[in-house]
């Protein structure tokens, strides 16, 4: 535990590091975020003229959807998609082998290694706007710390599928194109599954599980009755961590036998 | 002829390439998705609420909104700005054909690439929706692909100018992102113009983006096309064309002071 | 033995088309492959101390054969034990123990001085800081590159990079060093500076170094010892020195000449490799270089007349590209 701890410590400050040399960034990516915010929010209430609402949703309650997504993404620039950029380019370059000769678990390595400071903006607002809408919902402090283990395995939920994602790269080396078709399908994370008709719904509580990452902790948070779908997240959350581990092997099983 | 013979020649070779990565232009063709997203909700939203689209239109509009997309896609900034940072501007530069050619022959040739996927994904969604059936006359036909083609150019020539900017800094990808911000929200591509509040949808018809997709889509589902459809997108043309060429000029000579 | 191959081989399948637009489309119907031996049977073993080089064209297997080694591919058949281990397995024992560094390839972080790299490296190897510091002392006044430290590595020359790879490598003190084209498109400086530094390296540690190049004079400054492949397959095990003299049956005799000579003058005298108006050089047999010595003394103008083996560069390629060597060899 100590030794993992020092590892991410150093990993994250020497990136922290490299990243502080583009400076600019972080002007772009507080611009970035805050402009996708006027502008979502602008998008989202669209839905909500001539009295109309989602079932069972109201604007306020879309709000904290809005906001664990914002959050959400800005976890993923952070985390997640820094280091799946940087397993492409060791597949494209080569330089995977160095990773897989380090005496560390590789798929711990490749998911840890970097960082990058410029989702923090993002995350920031998320977080205001949930706040802002938990104050407007009257929300029950007692329901709190559900809400943060359900965002909790949200979060494994996704890493989960970035990462099985970033697997892909070994067999299909340009796979910046595939997380783009994550990131469109997160996309709906944006708007409250209820929102959604029938078929949509299914497709994605059960093939890609968006319902659980931004609908469920919502939920749990203004108190409606989500006991049921935390258990069910529960059990996501360990298949999708599990699925993701397999699947790293089995790609690192590939790029063994096929590489020269 | 002999541009014919290098038109001919850049397009096999970028084809080839294309095809080398074709099971990532299968993703690409997915990653589109969020026009399907917007349209599930819509499609819910219209059938309780009262907006301006019927849930079939619905339908039909995001559909075409995914059309127009794949026709229209550009990604210069990338390359560009790849180009420049691994040095590979160079070599290029002493080819006696300006650089823009390759990236112009790699985004038509896989333009027809695409396609075959594009069908498929469109055959698939009739199947699932077939009451959003129906065969555009050969007048809206030709008007779409027309304003696509212009959506395409001004799209093309607007990222290159965006790209210039990686002369000067290495992040103009970072400058091209706030513009896509605009673009997702503006263009009509989570929203249909139509359902904007009047005074929104007035400033808005006088930036780019609506005419990058929403109309060329409604030109397709029959909306009558003005001067206004034509002039205003035509302005932002000659204005991006203009700061193209000044930011190049002066970004060239930049580049050789710099050592190249 | 401290690196043991017994019958290595590797076979890779690998796409298949043709230039041109119609393959293309072919291609993309229906897939050809082929396969491509990579490795085939390779057997030897390192003594632990030993360097020994690696010696073969593009192509001939060597680093697919490094990598089987280092466990980053896994044999088709055949069985590889380093320091005791399946390499594949990937121990983390193992791993501490060996190092891989390739010239084409670089770890250290791009934007950040190599402190910053060698501080990540500690962490992952776990490693106590006091140590490698010192280490990193040490390595870096060895390479002559400490006043480099602290430079962003993207700011460095490819032979400061490389030098600065090498301590990177080292710090966990491995017991096996695998070092692929370390000179690499390094100065002649660099490159000697890298040659030194591996061979106190060897001598101080007692390191084990299987060491490919295509300079062939880090191989002849380095190793006693050189395994040879030839289209996946070994075909030379054994040390240097016989390999060349053995593969040698010519000597070179050059003759600065008094006065021009004729071509046809030269007939029976071996083969001519130049003919200027003031040299001659011949190739000639070494068991006919005594008549044909008297000959020449007698038919031509000699002012001068040197005899030398042909340069090792020249032997070395030769080998290479024909294979040609196991048979004088063995015999």
């Amino acid at each position: 535990m100590r030794d993992l701890l020092r590892i991410l410590s150093r990993f994250w400050r020497a990136s922290l590091a490299a990243e502080l040399e583009y400076r600019v960034n972080f002007v772009f990516s507080t611009l970035n975020a805050a402009l996708g915010l006027v502008l979502g929010l602008f998008a989202l209430s669209l839905f909500f003229q001539n009295g109309h609402a989602f079932d069972g949703w109201s604007f306020d309650a879309s709000l904290v959807v809005y906001g664990l997504f914002t959050t959400f993404s800005g976890i993923s620039s952070v985390l997640f998609v820094p280091n799946l950029s940087r397993v492409v380019e060791h597949v494209d370059k080569g330089t995977m082998d160095f990773v897989l000769l380090k005496p560390v678990d590789s798929q711990l390595f490749v998911s840890t290694r970097n960082f990058s400071p410029w989702g923090l903006p993002d995350i920031a607002l998320g977080l205001g706007v949930i706040g802002y809408a938990a104050r407007r919902l009257d929300v029950d402090p007692g329901h709190v710390p559900a809400a943060l283990l359900a965002a909790l395995l949200s979060l494994i939920i996704l890493y989960s599928l970035w990462f099985a994602l970033a697997s892909t790269s070994i067999w299909f080396v340009k796979v910046y194109n595939a997380t783009e078709v994550l990131r469109g399908l997160l996309d709906a994370g944006r708007l409250p599954i209820a929102a959604y008709p029938a078929g949509y719904r299914v497709f994605f509580t059960y093939v890609v599980p968006v319902a659980f990452l931004t609908s469920v902790p919502a939920d749990v948070l203004r108190g409606a009755d989500a006991t049921s779908w935390l258990a069910i997240e529960v059990v996501v959350a360990v298949l999708a961590f599990g699925l993701s581990r397999a699947f790293w092997r089995l790609s690192l099983r590939s790029y063994t036998s096929a590489s020269s | 002829m002999t541009f014919l013979r290098r038109a001919r020649a850049f397009l096999e070779v970028y084809y080839a390439y294309m095809l080398v990565y074709r099971s990532e232009l299968l993703l690409w063709a997915l990653a589109m998705s969020l026009p399907f997203i917007s349209m599930g909700a819509w499609i819910k939203a219209a059938d309780t609420g009262a907006f301006p689209l019927a849930p079939v239109e619905f339908g039909r509009y995001f559909l075409v909104v995914y059309l127009v997309r794949q026709l229209t896609v550009v990604w210069v900034v990338w390359e560009f700005e790849y180009d420049i940072v691994q040095g590979r501007l160079s070599p290029r530069l002493l080819q006696p054909a300006d650089p823009v050619w390759h990236y112009v022959g790699g985004h038509v040739a896989e333009r027809a690439a695409r396609l075959p996927f594009t069908v498929v994904i469109v055959a698939f969604f009739f199947m699932l929706y077939p009451e959003a059936w129906f065969v555009p006359s050969w007048t809206e036909t030709v008007a779409c692909l027309a304003l696509s083609l212009l959506a395409w150019v001004l799209r093309f020539v607007l990222q290159y100018a965006f790209a210039m900017a990686a002369f000067w800094t290495e992040k103009a990808s970072s400058i091209e992102g706030l513009w896509q911000i605009g673009f997702l929200f503006l263009s009509g591509v989570v929203a249909p113009l139509a359902v904007f509040p009047e005074a929104v949808r007035e400033v808005v018809l006088y930036t780019p983006f609506p005419y990058l997709i929403d109309v060329p889509v409604r030109a397709l589902l029959g909306a009558p096309i003005t001067l206004r459809d034509v002039l205003i997108p035509g302005a932002w043309l000659l204005v991006a064309l203009v700061a193209q060429r000044l930011a190049w000029r002066a970004g060239l000579a930049r580049y050789s002071s710099m050592g190249a | 033995m401290i690196v043991e191959a017994d019958g290595l081989c590797k076979t890779f399948r690998v796409a298949d088309k043709a230039p041109g637009f119609a393959a293309t489309v072919r291609h993309l119907v229906r897939r050809r492959t082929k396969d491509v031996h990579a490795v085939r049977d390779v057997s030897f073993a390192l003594e632990a101390g030993e360097v020994v080089g690696f010696l073969g064209e593009n192509g001939a297997g060597k680093t697919t054969t490094l990598k089987m080694l280092t466990g980053l591919v896994k044999p088709s058949a055949g069985r590889a034990t380093v320091v005791g281990h399946t390499p594949f397995a990937r121990r983390r024992d193992f791993l501490s123990a060996i190092t891989l560094v390739m010239g084409n390839k670089q770890q250290l972080v791009w934007d950040l001085p190599a402190g910053d790299s060698f501080r990540i490296h500690a962490a992952v190897y776990r490693l106590d800081d006091r140590d490698v510091q010192r280490r990193v002392t040490e390595l870096s006044e060895m390479l002559d590159i400490t006043d480099k430290l602290t430079t962003p590595v993207r700011k460095l020359s490819l032979g400061e990079r490389m030098k600065l790879e090498l301590v990177a490598s080292l710090l966990h003190q491995p017991k096996v060093l695998f070092l692929d084209e370390p000179t690499l498109g390094l100065d002649v400086n660099a490159q000697q500076t890298i040659r030194a530094f591996i061979r106190d390296y060897n001598a101080q540690h007692g390191a084990t170094v299987l060491l490919t190049s295509h300079y062939m004079a880090d191989i002849t400054a380095l190793t006693e010892r050189v395994v040879v492949l030839h289209q996946g397959g070994l075909v030379y095990d054994g040390s240097l020195s016989s390999l060349v003299s053995s593969f040698v049956t010519t000597r070179q005799v050059v003759i600065k000449l008094r006065t021009p000579v004729d071509g046809a003058d030269l007939a029976g005298l071996g083969a001519v490799d130049f003919h200027g108006p003031a040299e001659l050089k011949l190739r000639v047999e070494r068991d006919a270089l005594q008549p044909t010595l008297a000959q020449i003394l007698e038919r031509l103008p000699v002012v001068d007349l040197t005899v030398t083996a042909p340069p090792v560069e020249d032997t070395i390629g030769h080998i290479l590209k024909t294979g040609q060597s196991s048979k004088r060899v063995d015999a």
